[in-house]
């Protein structure tokens, strides 16, 4: 028998990501940006967003989020506003630095590739490939650019210059758009000399019941009507009443639209539950807000019509548990509870698939039983060389993260088809996911409200298409960006170093190390990266993933630099983001602030290590702070307690070398007092400029 | 474990005050333990003398080193190149680490940073409690496993004396009265006849009072 320990890889596994990012189709490294939003920088934040997604402005405000769905922050209170926080890193970055900043592109290859589509997976295979290299087009049947955000996603949540904003960039990258062109010969592509073909036609022609009367003039379908709306035809519904037949996000759209064209009643209705509904629950409530009635737990038997105009839908109940796998409900009706639904008109929204009438008639590009594109769901091939295929023409409708992911994996299989490489290989594995917080965990971890999005009102909003999610402040952004646990991003042990001696057992708020094997051990998955253990290990065997000893000690020579200049005494502060500026915009206070005085933002006084006080002066600071909670108030328990111990200790030690305790001050202040920085600051001002200036001074 | 303190900085300063290039050298057992002489204080300490330096215009260099143990050979050779580019060594290991490396290092000078001060453990966090004095002739066995010669003033064996008022000691009116605690405990045990018994004058040889001790298993020599 092989012993276990034989059979470990010899490279160790990668990490588990955090729920956010395995939940993220595309894998976006969220913990990342929304830390950098904490630490109020916000053009990294974009940096890291962008990387992943060639649209994250379009994310930024209609993702649907399923990161939110695995927050671990929502097993203690509620989810990280994960979609709000990309969109203020998007309307935060200065499109002067480009739309990707820092992002490569290799020397052009001769090789074309097609792509047939512009939605959000065509437009992300195309962005790859053409920073491979490739010479990419991209075949567009509409006048506009986006596929489904275009055609489909209504005004109020997506103005249109947001897609314009992602992709005027795409047409600098030298990808080719030809627009009002559908493709209706994939094989005469092929032999135009395009080595490979990506379709990402999307979903777009919706779907009737086959029920009486679903043909009358009034019985419209969901696809065209929101396409016609988008492209700016003009729909009168003045006085009109509205039946929506379906549940989804898509018959949300629909009704909402309806509303804002002027329907005078608006209702949907589905086989689904009040809790069944498949739309999310937020868009139910907006919905609901506007005033659009919901009729759930319902089959259709017929549109009711005298003189081929629409009077309603004849409607029974019934208690729906389903799909079964044939497409057909599971379900029993309800006798005598037959009734009518009045309308004069109905729009159908209980589906859509792809329009897949332009495939070879040969069938040599294969369809599911579904009507959708059959695909190796690893490398997105077709049943046709060179021709690979991905998003809602092959999964049916998704939600536009999950075509951009297909959009990347298409690009990698592509690339590898091009180079002789086999398209499997290069797909990277699943990642694994970071286990649920443990219940003792989440009893020490401070609850923190999450930042309500400014909106427009219902009676405001409902009878335009004004974009109705307004955004975060860059200080709400910060506060909903510290209530990230920043998932698996904490301390890790060296247990080449760790002695045994039990200070992270001892200090950790979250009671998360424990001694194994006869070293601590910090459980990736429920350490909170406080940083206590790390700033108060004696062995110096812990160190943190997002920042270590030496990115501090480089932020402290740059502070005290950064400092210099006017004469004035050099002050280097290390403040604490949940307190010291949370009543104001951090870049606010600190403009405020003396030119002479810098801080260094950190998350919690806790992480601020005895060391980097004595670093600080040993820079040449003439006077330190640390800013801080008010006791009781730190969001690790008792970080700033450990902060202030440590002010103490270093004091002590500065008045015995003689330079001056007094040189070195903690400040403890709650969000509402951050006005007091500046009050704080000048007291210590006056005490180092009566001490004058530190000898330490370097050139 | 051996628990130690770190010197106060002046009485460093003035025993470095002689040279230039000088080695902060850490121990990674128990003087890390006891927060005295592990990487981070040899960090805040080198950094602290850095300045000190600076403030009196001296040209000193700190270079800063941790082993695992000082109190063995191959782990001070394994920073036998720092030892030597250095004018002065400054241990912050306990006595045996510093004396190691002045055996070892015969041409080098070796300055101690720490106060080696008891054998002890952490009754809290941050607080240190000295235990065993090391005699060589425990008596733990018969007083209920607490040892009145390292934690009673007089190391009194037939205690406790008059000096022993509501459980604490004359000495430090904090401070738990050793004898009270044995009695206590023996009463917990069922085990107070055992004061009826006056125990005989210990074996100092045994302790210090016989010159350096040695230890040699002879099973064990190579």
């Amino acid at each position: 028998m092989t012993d276990k320990h034989d059979t470990k890889p010899l490279t160790p596994a990668a990490e588990p990501l955090p729920p956010c990012a395995a939940a993220c189709p595309a894998h976006t490294d969220v913990r990342s940006y929304v830390n950098a939003i904490a630490r109020g920088d916000f053009e990294e934040a974009y940096r890291i967003a962008r990387e992943s997604n060639p649209l994250p402005y379009v994310c930024g405000k209609v993702c649907a989020h399923p990161c939110e769905t695995q927050c671990r922050r929502g097993d203690v209170d509620e989810p990280v506003a994960i979609c709000a926080l990309k969109r203020l890193a998007t309307e935060k970055h200065d499109l002067r630095k480009g739309h990707a900043p820092g992002l490569s592109v290799a020397e052009p290859k001769q090789d074309k590739v097609a792509i047939i589509g512009s939605g959000p997976g065509g437009l992300t295979a195309a962005h790859d490939l053409k920073r491979m290299g490739y010479q990419v087009t991209v075949f567009e049947a509409f006048p506009k650019l986006g596929g489904m955000l275009q055609l489909g996603i209504p005004l109020y949540r997506l103005p249109r210059e947001t897609i314009e904003i992602e992709t005027a960039p795409l047409k600098e990258l030298g990808i080719e758009f030809v627009t009002d062109k559908r493709v209706t010969d994939v094989d005469a592509l092929l032999a135009d000399g395009y080595k490979a073909v990506f379709i990402a036609v999307g979903s777009h022609v919706g779907r009737k019941l086959r029920i009486p009367n679903a043909d009358l003039p009034d019985a419209w379908l969901n696809t065209e009507f929101l396409r016609k709306v988008a492209l700016g035809e003009k729909i009168d519904l003045r006085g009109r009443h509205v039946l929506v037949l379906g549940g989804g996000n898509v018959a949300i759209d629909v009704a909402r639209t309806a509303l804002r064209l002027g329907a005078a009643r608006v209702g949907m209705t589905c086989l689904e539950s009040c809790t069944k509904q498949p739309a999310h629950p937020w868009e139910i409530a907006e919905a609901l807000e506007e005033g659009i009635e919901m009729f759930h737990d319902r089959t259709f038997k017929e549109i009711v019509a005298e003189n081929g105009k629409v009077k309603g839908v004849r409607c029974v109940k019934v208690n729906f548990r389903g799909f079964l796998p044939t497409g057909a409900p599971d379900m029993d009706e309800f006798p005598e509870t037959e009734h009518i639904l009045p309308a004069d008109l109905v729009i159908f929204a209980i589906g859509q698939g792809p329009d897949l009438s332009f495939l070879p008639k040969d069938g040599s590009i294969a369809q599911t039983p579904r009507r959708t594109l059959q695909v190796d769901p690893i490398t997105l091939a077709t049943t046709k060389k060179g021709v690979f295929a991905g998003g809602d023409a092959v999964t049916g409708v998704g939600f536009i993260i999950d075509a951009i992911a297909a959009g990347h994996r298409a690009a990698r299989s592509i690339d590898a088809y091009l180079r002789g490489v086999d398209p499997a290989s290069v797909q990277p594995p699943e990642p694994e996911q970071l286990g649920d917080l443990k219940e003792k965990t989440i009893s020490h971890i401070r609850r923190l409200k999450r930042e309500e999005m400014p909106i427009l009102n219902a009676e405001t909003r409902k009878g335009n298409f004004d974009e109705v999610y307004l955004g975060y402040t860059e200080t709400q952004a910060v506060r909903a960006a510290q209530r990230c646990l920043t998932c698996g991003a904490g301390a890790t042990v060296n247990a080449e170093k760790c002695i045994a001696c039990l200070t992270c057992v001892r200090v950790c708020p979250y009671e998360v190390p424990v001694l194994e094997r006869g070293t601590a051990e910090v459980a990736v998955d429920q350490c909170q990266a406080c940083g206590l253990c790390a700033s108060e290990c004696p062995a110096k065997a812990i160190s943190m993933k997002l920042y270590n000893d030496n990115d501090m000690i480089k932020d402290i020579r740059s502070a005290v630099h950064r400092a210099r200049g006017n004469g004035e005494p050099v002050i280097v502060g290390f403040a604490c983001r949940y307190c010291a500026y949370a009543g104001e915009e951090p870049n606010v206070v600190k403009a405020r602030l003396p030119k002479n005085v810098k801080t260094i933002d950190v998350l919690c006084s806790g992480k601020v290590d005895a060391l980097y006080l004595l670093k600080a002066f040993e820079a040449g600071a003439d006077g330190v702070f640390v800013a801080g909670c008010l006791v009781g108030e730190c969001h690790n328990e008792k970080g700033n307690v450990h902060a202030a111990q440590r002010v103490a200790y270093v004091k002590r030690l500065l008045d015995e070398i003689g330079l001056g305790g007094a040189r070195l001050e903690m400040f403890n202040m709650s969000p509402a007092q951050c006005a007091d920085m500046n009050a704080a600051v000048s007291t210590l001002l006056t005490k180092v400029k009566e001490l004058g200036p530190s000898p330490v001074r370097r050139a | 474990m051996i628990k130690a303190k770190q010197k106060p900085i002046t009485e460093i300063k003035g025993l470095i005050a002689p040279y230039n290039n000088i080695l902060v050298l850490g121990c990674g057992t128990c003087v890390t333990i006891s927060f005295a002489g592990g990487e981070k204080e040899v960090g805040m300490l080198a950094s602290a003398l850095r300045i000190a330096a600076a403030l009196e215009g001296k040209e000193q260099t700190f270079a800063e080193a941790t082993v695992q143990r000082q109190c063995e050979w191959e782990f001070i050779d394994a920073v036998a190149d720092q030892i030597q580019r250095a004018d002065a060594v400054l241990s912050l290991a306990c006595g045996v680490g510093v004396q190691a490396l002045a055996e070892r290092y015969p041409d080098k000078v070796i300055l101690p940073g720490v106060n080696t001060t008891f054998l002890g453990m952490a009754v809290e966090h941050g607080v240190l409690m000295e235990r065993c004095r090391a005699c060589g002739d425990c008596i733990l066995g018969l007083t209920a496993g607490i040892c009145p010669i390292a934690r009673c003033a007089k190391n009194l064996l037939n205690g406790p004396c008059g000096g022993s008022q509501n459980g604490k000691c004359e000495v430090d009116p904090d401070l738990d009265c050793a004898w009270q605690l044995i009695y206590d405990r023996l009463a917990r045990l069922g085990q107070l006849d055992r004061l009826a018994t006056i125990m005989a004058p210990k074996d100092w040889s045994k302790d210090f009072d016989g010159g350096p001790r040695k230890i040699v298993r002879e099973d064990l020599k190579l």
